[in-house]
């Protein structure tokens, strides 16, 4: 007895497919995750995914957009903790006069009858008043608060979003949503999905990197690649000390690496022609060029020499405070990679274990904070304005809450995902636009409320990419930043 | 007829309670009863807590809801409580209260008559229609629905217009025949067949067969993880007995290193880790004692639907503390269902359920793709948008799981120690109250000998010196008898709570916020829509529940479990599966390539006694898996016939540090144990935050093993969900947060510097240049042979050797062993 006669199998057409396309194009360099974005491909319905068009042997090729892109590159602002909105953009003075008095009634019913009701947990049911004076900037009038004197001469520039909304109070699943789309960890991030469906325009650095003193909340699964190829996972450079890790060869080498690497690659070739028609090998073999050519390309980023006295204030290199320093220094970094062709860099204030978590006294917290970080982001808009480089860069300033109006200890707010601020600028932003609002008390949006993955819509939208076609099949899903329900609405009107 | 639809689709356990009024006449008097006072809740209060509403979180349109109570806490008085408060119930109180503003209907009494109904409802246990769920009830068991091909009224039958039904992976597994072929010779056992069948009606020939020295290094690789060394090598090639590959692989097969290779597929199925996740990322200081038991169990042969049945249900086999190894065994085997990702702040948040309902989740996801290769995620939200599986399938296989509960403090340890340790306890606390009642004495006597009196505390600074000294004495002996009691030892492990048993709901949008319609534990409705009568557990504390659903798991009626597994193995053997999308043999997966070579694994592994290391021998021993790897366009006539080929395959990230610490002698012999942890630099560290806040407990920091005791198998390297070890991390070691069935396999630029620059290579250099130079101080002929042997187990040949002889001219011996660790025949198996 034998069973049902066997049909021609998907895999080994597949397969087949997969062989003559290696087989015509020789060799190239960076074979990733060959099978995987093969099969993707090949298993892909819908001819227009992004999947379809990634060369496996150079994943990393600059990829044509859907549409014509408003922005090339981004910069991802993180302030880890929740910053407090209403302590610096969303102005509530109704505050002042509600300090030590409950929430008003009306508006606890109405939070309390959505799912952002534990925003009640764990902190004070009395209200704090700003310790923050606020003024208006620029033409548009915008409010700021006293803790961003220079971001404020800046307000005409960014596009504010009032309304933002995540799905958790706490740090890890609300970052991991923020970079993911899901509070759960294991999904790819937003640089990974980015650099997945544009690829990179300088195959010397890195396309997507990283950059903090500590991490995100939440670890290292927030800015991952998650289920996507491994060719799409982050480089973290370090602003201090060698950029990349295991960058340069222990010093009694350092003279003979080229030397070895010669002699590795004679031994590669005889390898290779007793193992024809591999094209593994010869990717392997491109793969030990491409690094010794990133290491002086990494060295290069790194190396701020070249950068006249003026760029130095302009980022606050020349403060005598270490942590400003440190930011400053981040930010110039970013600028310099994005120059250089960096699709995405994803950059942390994070200079401790806290960041803008402040449970405690508000004021000991945000004080330091927005003193290490002020001068070196408006530096970077300013910086990136004068090169022409912010009309092709898109700079987002982001957390992952915000903070409540309500007490918490002693003078301190808890976490708030109910309603926050985020802001963007640069790449097709149209300058001066305002969206969404919150309550009387900026506890939770009212008006136009904005989840995660409508900025990631947002995002991708600007970036030139079909959100809805951005998908990688996973366990037979076809997963997308955005969510798998389809339910997300880019900001057009912020993209002018 | 849509209403009707509506619940054979969403609700099978529903309707079979429906049935099974109509069915039994014996319970006809009972359910008249019962069927009043239901309706009498229907028509009274349904309209405010039911589908369409839920004032106060209340919903009276099942039985579940009811026992889940909303706002206002349990409606029902809690019969295991004895106090007489718990002998009330909300639900009567509140149609009977006074207070105009607390009785319910609201504003309106409802009859005398239908109180009383109500109150002997409730007093007689408030039963729904019929008997709790048949799966813990002996009560009457209602008529069977039949599967989707067999009965009409089949839910998924029903949902899906009867498509769907030809998925491949629904058939039963048969035995399939031998078939013939013509190159009778080449095929060593009907593996061979299978795959020459195919290959000679496709017009196609087998690769030759690959050379001792190859074959002896691929499979060491394979079945160890390991390479040989040269002399072994050398021993297999001049070997002139018929049986020396046999032997060769009998050999490795029974090494103790088999099983720390192997363990490492099932831990990435299993997405193991050491840690919680999220912001603390806590240590789990035990969850090694999972990762050993899979080495064991792997290294035993233990069959695999045992190894199914102590992961999902070990405690369910217990009755009592374990009495033997493999007792203990079933126990540290329930980790399995604590290895997910834990959020432990969540309660901070007031965000448990949200929590508790992610862990649901993701046991239920994850069971389904590494036991079933279904892929359970997408019929969270909503009804499978390929394969025969409903919204309500999900969550009936969740129900399986609902009365999980961690069980961290259960002791492990076997029934005769923990009676010693018990009893060794008891004797040391009896002594420890003897030494305090003396000291008691003195500081009475002192007290006593006072004229004022003093407070107790202060009698130390009256006492003499010599009282002193005493007291002193006695407090160190407290303190080292204290010292000495044993204490237990504890696992990461799950039980059920039977007084937690929580209703399990098919959730909207998967969101535990919006609870839809009841649900009773079930197999995919498409074979068996019913809630299936359970297995009785051994004892009476569990449901029985995980271990009804492992039963079924590992069973011969199964069609996915056994396909799975050797589909896994066979993809570790050839870099592609028979069906290459492990953990998904639904519509969207890819079909299998040799669809009766793969149930004739299953059928073999399911006669074999579900022997894994039957099937390993069966493939290894295959011409299929002893031929030579070659690219096809060099193979006769440019044909086709990659899947079942041997690959070029790059080493994964623990077989090159393992092979790297292995032929420089680095590696150190482990037989398990806690984690080792790697030093890492601080900046490294500070990937996750919470390093930087370590806690009293000491589970949020990273604690660096002593720097002699790193080189050991990367199976026993710490794996934190929050901070990966860089190196591993560059060659592909997946995340871990979800279920990994089969790894990327990447090749870039950072993996080069890391071979070229990184301390491990270097290192391994270093060890083997040291031992050159001790051998072969003066000969740099002899030197150079010795590093290929070493380290590519051959001898160079003359081009080679010309090429390195030039390069000792200006170099040393340490870079020349680091140049042949950095080439592509180091990185790759053949």
């Amino acid at each position: 007895m034998s069973l049902a006669k066997v049909s021609p199998s998907r895999e080994n057409i597949r397969s087949l497919e997969r062989r003559r396309f290696l087989n015509g194009l020789g060799m190239g360099l960076g074979l990733t995750a060959l099978q995987s974005l093969e099969s993707s491909r090949l298993l892909a319905d819908s001819p227009r995914k992004r999947s379809h068009s990634i060369d496996p042997l150079n994943p990393f090729a600059a990829r044509a957009p859907d549409f014509a892109p408003r922005a090339k590159s981004v910069i991802f602002l993180f302030m880890v903790g929740g910053p407090s909105q209403v302590d610096t953009f969303d102005y509530k003075p109704i505050l002042q006069s509600l300090h030590g008095k409950p929430v008003p009634e009306a508006i606890r019913k109405a939070v309390e009858a959505t799912r952002h009701a534990n925003v009640f947990h764990g902190c004070k049911t009395e209200l704090m008043a700003s310790p923050y004076q606020f003024a208006q900037y620029g033409q548009s009038g915008t409010w700021v608060s006293q803790l961003f004197p220079h971001m404020a001469k800046h307000v005409d520039d960014i596009a504010l979003v009032y309304s933002m909304q995540s799905d958790s109070n706490n740090h890890a699943p609300a970052s991991y949503q923020l970079h993911t789309g899901d509070v759960r960890g294991g999904k790819a991030s937003l640089g990974s999905w980015v650099t997945y469906g544009l690829g990179t325009e300088n195959t010397d650095l890195p396309g997507y990197v990283v950059l903090f003193d500590a991490g995100p909340l939440g670890g290292n699964a927030n800015y991952s690649n998650g289920f996507l190829p491994p060719a799409f996972q982050p480089t973290r450079l370090r602003d201090r000390g060698l950029p990349v890790l295991d960058l340069l060869p222990p010093g009694a080498f350092a003279d003979g690496q080229r030397q070895s690497i010669d002699l590795m690659q004679q031994l590669n070739h005889l390898h290779r022609a007793e193992h024809p028609g591999f094209a593994e090998l010869d990717a392997r073999i491109a793969n030990y060029e491409l690094a010794y050519r990133m290491q002086s390309a990494a060295l290069n980023i790194g190396d701020f020499e070249d950068e006249p006295k003026h760029i130095h204030s302009l980022y606050g290199l020349d403060q005598s405070e270490p942590r400003t320093q440190s930011f400053a220094r981040k930010c110039l970094l970013a600028r310099r990679l994005v120059e250089r062709g960096v699709r995405f860099v994803q950059l942390y204030d994070m200079p401790d274990k806290d960041g803008w978590d402040a449970h405690a006294k508000l004021t000991d917290n945000h004080d330091p904070r927005a003193r290490w970080t002020d001068q070196s982001v408006a530096g970077l808009l300013s910086d990136l304005k004068q090169r022409g480089l912010l009309d092709s860069t898109l700079v987002v300033w982001a957390s992952e809450f915000g903070r409540t109006p309500m007490m918490q200890g002693e003078l301190g707010r808890q976490h708030n995902a109910a309603g926050f601020t985020i802001w963007m600028a640069g790449g097709g932003v149209k300058p001066g636009m305002r969206i969404g609002a919150t309550d009387e008390i900026g506890l939770m949006a009212t008006e136009r409320p904005v989840p995660f993955r409508d900025l990631h819509a947002t995002i991708l939208t600007a970036l030139g990419l079909k959100f809805e076609d951005l998908s990688f099949e996973v366990n037979g899903r076809d997963e997308r930043i955005t969510g798998v329900a389809g339910t997300a609405k880019p900001l057009l009107e912020l993209l002018g | 007829m849509s209403i009707r639809m509506r619940l054979t689709s969403f609700l099978p356990s529903l309707l079979l309670l429906l049935i099974s009024v109509d069915s039994f006449a014996t319970a006809d008097e009972t359910n008249e009863f019962r069927k009043k006072a239901v309706s009498l809740l229907r028509r009274e209060c349904v309209s405010c807590h039911g589908p369409d509403k839920q004032e106060a979180s209340l919903r009276l349109d099942s039985q579940a809801f009811l026992l889940l109570g909303g706002d206002n806490g349990a409606l029902l008085p809690n019969s295991k409580d004895a106090s007489p408060d718990s002998k009330k119930s909300l639900l009567l109180e509140r149609i009977e209260h006074s207070d105009e503003e607390l009785l319910m209907p609201p504003k309106r009494r409802l009859s005398a008559a239908d109180i009383t109904t109500l109150k002997n409802w409730v007093e007689t246990g408030a039963r729904w229609l019929t008997e709790d769920s048949p799966l813990e009830s002996s009560g009457a068991i209602p008529e069977p629905v039949g599967n989707a091909w067999s009965d009409p009224k089949n839910p998924i039958r029903v949902l899906f217009d009867g498509k769907r039904l030809d998925l491949w992976s629904l058939k039963p597994i048969m035995r399939p025949a031998i078939p013939s072929v013509f190159d009778v010779a080449w095929c060593r056992n009907p593996i061979d067949c299978f795959v020459l069948a195919q290959w000679e009606r496709d017009g196609q020939v087998p690769a030759p067969p690959a050379s001792d020295n190859v074959l002896g290094h691929r499979s060491s690789m394979d079945l160890t993880g390991l390479p040989p060394d040269f002399d072994q090598i050398q021993r297999l090639v001049t070997d002139e007995l018929p049986d020396k590959y046999e032997r060769w692989v009998e050999a490795y097969l029974s090494s103790p290193a088999f099983g720390v290779h192997w363990a490492r597929l099932w831990l990435d199925v299993v997405r193991y880790s050491d840690s919680n996740g999220f912001d603390w990322d806590e240590l789990r200081p035990s969850a090694w004692r999972y990762r050993d038991y899979t080495v064991r169990s792997l290294n035993r042969d233990i069959p695999y639907d045992r190894f199914v049945e102590q992961q999902l249900a070990g405690d369910e086999l217990l009755n009592g503390p374990p009495r033997d190894l493999d007792e203990q065994d079933s126990l540290i085997a329930t980790g399995y269902l604590r290895l997910g990702p834990q959020d432990n702040a969540a309660g901070l948040f007031n965000e448990q359920d949200r929590a508790r309902s992610e862990l649901m989740s993701d046991l239920t996801e994850t069971t389904a793709g590494a036991m079933l290769g279904l892929t359970m995620s997408c019929c969270r939200c909503h009804d499978h948008k390929t394969d025969p599986l409903s919204h309500a399938d999900h969550y009936r296989l969740r129900a399986f799981f609902a009365a999980c509960q961690y069980a961290d403090d259960v002791a492990i340890d076997l029934q005769a120690d923990q009676k010693a340790i018990r009893s060794h306890n008891q004797k040391q606390d009896a002594e420890i109250k003897r030494v305090q009642k003396s000291i008691d004495a003195i500081e009475s006597a002192v007290l006593a000998r006072q004229t004022v009196k003093v407070e107790p505390k202060k009698s130390k600074e009256l006492m003499t010196s010599v009282e002193l000294e005493q007291v002193a004495m006695a407090e160190s002996k407290r303190e080292s008898l204290q010292k000495g009691k044993r204490p237990f030892t504890n696992g990461l492990l799950m039980h059920d709570k039977m007084d937690s048993v929580q209703p399990v709901f098919v959730l909207f949008a998967g969101d535990h916020r919006t609870p839809k319609d009841a649900v009773e534990p079930g197999f995919p409705s498409v074979l068996f829509p019913n809630t299936p009568i359970a297995v009785k557990p051994v004892k009476s504390t569990s449901t029985g529940r995980r271990l009804t659903l492992a039963r079924w798991i590992a069973s011969r009626e199964n069609p996915w479990a056994a396909r799975v597994i050797v589909n896994r193995i066979w993809q570790n053997y050839f870099g592609n599966g028979i069906v290459a999308t492990p953990n998904d043999f639904g519509v969207t997966g890819a079909l299998p390539s040799h669809p009766e070579l793969l149930d004739y694994l299953a059928m073999e592994l399911i006669d074999s006694g579900w022997s894994l290391k039957h099937i390993h021998r069966l493939i290894v021993a295959s011409s299929t898996y002893r031929q030579q790897t070659i690219a096809d366009q060099a193979t006769q006539g440019g044909h086709e016939f990659a899947t079942l080929r041997t690959q070029l395959r790059r080493k994964s990230a623990e077989q090159l540090r393992d092979s790297i610490l292995h032929v420089s002698g680095l590696l150190q012999e482990r037989a398990g144990g806690p984690p080792v942890w790697p030093v890492l630099d601080d900046a490294t560290l500070a990937a996750n935050p919470a390093v930087l806040d370590d806690n009293a407990t000491k589970t949020k920091g990273w604690y660096p093993s002593p720097p002699a005791e790193q080189s050991v198998r990367s199976l026993y390297l710490i794996q934190k969900r929050t901070i990966r070890i860089p190196w591993m991390e560059t060659f592909d070691l997946p995340e871990n947060a979800v279920s990994c069935g089969k790894r990327e396999c990447s090749l870039v630029a950072p993996q080069s510097l890391a071979m070229m620059n990184g301390s491990l290579s270097v290192q391994a250099a270093q060890r083997i240049a040291e031992t050159i130079l001790g051998e072969v101080p003066s000969s740099k002929n002899q030197q150079i042979h010795t590093a290929f042997r070493q380290i590519l187990l051959r001898n160079p040949n003359d081009q080679e050797f010309a090429s390195c002889r030039i390069f000792l001219e200006s170099r040393t011996i340490v870079e020349l062993c680091l140049v042949l660790f950095n080439t592509n025949e180091f990185a790759f198996i053949e």
